[in-house]
């Protein structure tokens, strides 16, 4: 075989190659990457291809890549012009951020039926629809019934009880079950359980607050602060957060730290080393994202989850939603935007569902997955009950916020500066990011 | 005879130039570019020229201060560390590895494992409930220290660090220390000289300028040091372990101001420059 043989060859093949991926020219859908959420995607994603009616240009094909550093390595692409995708992962912290370089979308005529508003806000921008929902986040307290229900039941352990949130919290409290917590109930609970207070307590631990200066952990403090009628800015636009509502959490909240009530490196940890901690079983209770509640439950065989505790504005749950928008420089438009039309209908959001995602369903959609997704029905009901956004949360800096709060914050919870110092500081950095 | 030869170096020479300016030239001008622009992620494609307010802004953050701090504090005691203990193991094995050379692969292992997933595995391994370590000392002692509490983070990640960059200094002062001559040695012990004595007059003496140079080598390493620390701790509670780099990056990527990253890393770069040119300075005049 001559070498000009073998040249034709390899260009044929180039050629075929070639041709090949154009008539695949699909619509490209980057998604969220390992977890039940890419499980789920590709579940719809094979239902929606399956379609009889639909041509074979506008098939969805799946693009994943990593989960570290994915928003970093996202936010580049988009702002590159990136063709590589014309449907692309959004959340609701970042909505602001990439927005510049999406196009706002419509969504099924059944999508506000089947999400709900307070869902569907979750995905909105300057009063556009950027995404449709996929998968709701948001924060259950978990607790070890058993710990729980020993308490209440044992007067010695009671007056034990008494006796630390007289010492600690001022005030002599009883016992309640969590459900009927207030953030004071958590805390008088945390030092109870933790055995440098009370050397009886069958946990090492009354709590564990993941504390690594990471915007992530913000977003599961919050909910503390704002029963307590905090926000990130006024209706007027104005930085509130220096105010009494924040100052009073992140003061309990620094109570457990020095008292021991927290390990003492949950300054380092995020999501897995807590869930580590309390599955560990040295752990009495915690608040986390809703995510955790199959790993925590198996690991912990007598943990229930319930809504925050509440504070005197009532319970509240931070909630945020992951969700598929369109990329501006999308090359196939016309099939991106068929196919996120499609997500929005209740066919996909049930389907979504059934393969592990976990959509924020309103009532009547939620209910026909009431018998399979129990959890779903919980998560709906905290959404639509509980949940908030801060002022501000959907901006084009909101990561930014959260980042310049998880630095002061975390920096005054491990003592490398006072509570004026970071209040003042937050402000002046919200001021610049929020103007 | 001299003109040919250079252009016979010049040809030899130009690919290689060639292609370092078009990979690193491109980058380099790019961040001189945005280091003087007022840039974005919106505005990428047309920087705004805006002189020295990069420079200004970086110069005037309190981040950054602290981040340079750091960077120095860390620089300069995983350097001291890694020497002291790298000479140490170097003088003391070394008569052992003359007869067991492979004795040397295995005390160069961390230094073959990625830096990022060195941070990993101390996360793991220190993590009070999932780690052997805590695990074992609250087994054995019913007690644990916090490893990456704020309390001891620091000392933490310059163990961390320390333990996976000694066998590069180690590698280094064996080298110098085998290449003396045997025979000053068996002159300094004719004269009746005890170990200690020969060890610091004569042998620590000639193995200066590696000393010198491992120092500045670990220093600049460690100076710029991110992988390990941003995956241990991240940039830690309040910004306490935020280096040079964590800075650089979070500044870049996580508050999108590119314009002030690339001051940042232009301002590391000069002063990398100026330390790495005094050092070589050094050195010359130490070796004449």
């Amino acid at each position: 075989m001559s070498y000009m043989t073998l040249l034709r060859g390899g260009v044929a093949g180039l050629a075929l190659l070639a041709a090949a991926s154009v008539a695949q020219a699909e619509v490209t859908v980057l998604g969220w990457p390992g977890g039940p959420e890419e499980t789920a995607l590709r579940a719809v994603t094979d239902i929606y291809n399956a379609k009889p009616d639909l041509a074979a240009e506008n098939k969805v094909d799946l693009l994943f890549t990593s989960r570290d550093g994915f928003f970093d390595k996202l936010q580049v692409d988009l702002a590159a012009g990136s063709t590589a995708f014309d449907v692309n992962l959004i959340a609701t912290y970042s909505i602001g951020k990439y927005a510049p370089f999406m196009e706002p979308i419509t969504l099924s005529d059944e999508a506000g039926r089947v999400f709900g508003d307070t869902v569907l806000k979750t995905m909105q921008f300057d009063g556009q629809q950027y995404g449709v929902p996929t998968d709701l986040s948001l924060h259950f307290l978990y607790f070890r019934k058993d710990l729980t229900d020993a308490l209440m039941a044992d007067d010695a352990a009671k007056a034990k009880y008494a006796e630390i949130s007289e010492k600690y919290l001022g005030k002599k409290m009883e016992p309640k079950a969590p459900e009927d917590w207030m953030w004071e109930d958590f805390v008088a609970n945390a030092l109870y359980f933790t055995q440098s207070i009370n050397p009886d307590s069958p946990t090492r631990y009354g709590t564990v607050i993941q504390a690594k200066n990471l915007l992530f952990n913000m977003m599961v403090f919050h909910s503390w602060p704002r029963s307590y009628g905090a926000n990130w800015t006024d209706d007027a636009g104005n930085i509130t957060v220096d105010s009494e509502a924040f100052r009073t959490a992140l003061k309990m909240a620094k109570m457990l730290f020095e008292l021991g009530a927290t390990p003492p490196d949950s300054t380092s940890y995020e999501y897995a080393e807590a869930n580590a901690a309390y599955s560990s079983g040295q752990v009495a209770a915690m608040v986390q994202w809703n995510a955790a509640a199959a790993d925590l439950t198996k690991a912990q065989a007598a943990t229930v989850s319930t809504a925050p505790p509440a504070g005197p504005d009532g319970k509240f749950t931070h909630i945020h939603g992951l969700g598929l928008g369109l990329n501006k420089a999308a090359k196939n438009k016309e099939g991106a935007t068929a196919f996120l039309t499609w997500l929005s209908t209740e066919e996909a959001a049930l389907a979504y569902a059934r393969a592990g995602g976990a959509p924020g369903l309103a009532g009547e959609t939620v209910a026909k997955l009431a018998a399979e997704r129990p959890d779903l029905v919980q998560v709906g009901d905290y959404a639509s009950n509980h949940g908030f956004v801060m002022n501000g949360a959907t901006s084009q800096n909101a990561l930014s916020v959260y980042e310049a709060q998880a630095k002061e914050f975390t920096g005054y919870w491990a003592g490398t500066q006072d509570l004026d110092t970071a209040m003042k500081n937050i402000a002046a950095s919200m001021t610049e990011l929020l103007k | 005879m001299i003109k040919p030869r250079r252009l016979e170096n010049a040809i030899l020479a130009g690919p290689l130039v060639l292609f370092l300016l078009a990979v690193l030239g491109f980058p380099v001008i790019l961040s001189l570019i945005y280091g003087f622009s007022d840039t974005s992620f919106q505005t990428l494609s047309a920087p705004r020229f805006s002189g020295l307010e990069n420079f200004r802004d970086v110069t005037t953050d309190a981040d950054f201060w602290q981040a340079a701090g750091f960077s120095l504090r860390f620089g300069l005691l995983t350097a001291a560390l890694e020497c002291v203990f790298g000479l140490a193991l170097a003088v003391y094995l070394a008569p052992l590895i003359q007869r067991h050379g492979w004795i040397v692969a295995v005390l160069i292992v961390p230094m073959i494992v990625a830096p990022a997933m060195m941070g990993l595995m101390y996360r793991l391994v220190l993590h009070e409930f999932a780690g052997p370590l805590p695990y074992y000392l609250y087994h054995w002692l019913g007690w644990s220290p916090s490893f990456l509490g704020p309390r001891n983070v620091f000392a933490t990640v310059v163990a961390a660090e320390t333990l996976q960059w000694t066998p590069f200094a180690f590698l280094l002062f064996l080298t110098a220390y085998q290449s003396i001559p045997q025979d000053m040695r068996e002159a300094a012990s004719v004269d009746g000289t005890r170990p200690w004595r020969l060890f610091w007059k004569i042998e620590l003496p000639m193995m200066m300028p590696t000393v010198f140079v491992a120092m500045f080598i670990r220093f600049i390493d460690g100076f710029r040091v991110f992988d390990n620390v941003y995956t241990l701790v991240g940039a830690g509670p309040g910004g306490s372990t935020t280096s040079m780099s964590i800075y650089i990056y979070e500044t870049f990527l996580r508050k999108g101001e590119i314009g002030k990253a690339m001051a940042a890393a232009i301002l590391l770069f000069v002063s990398a420059f100026v330390l790495l040119s005094l050092a070589q300075r050094m050195l010359n005049r130490a070796d004449r």
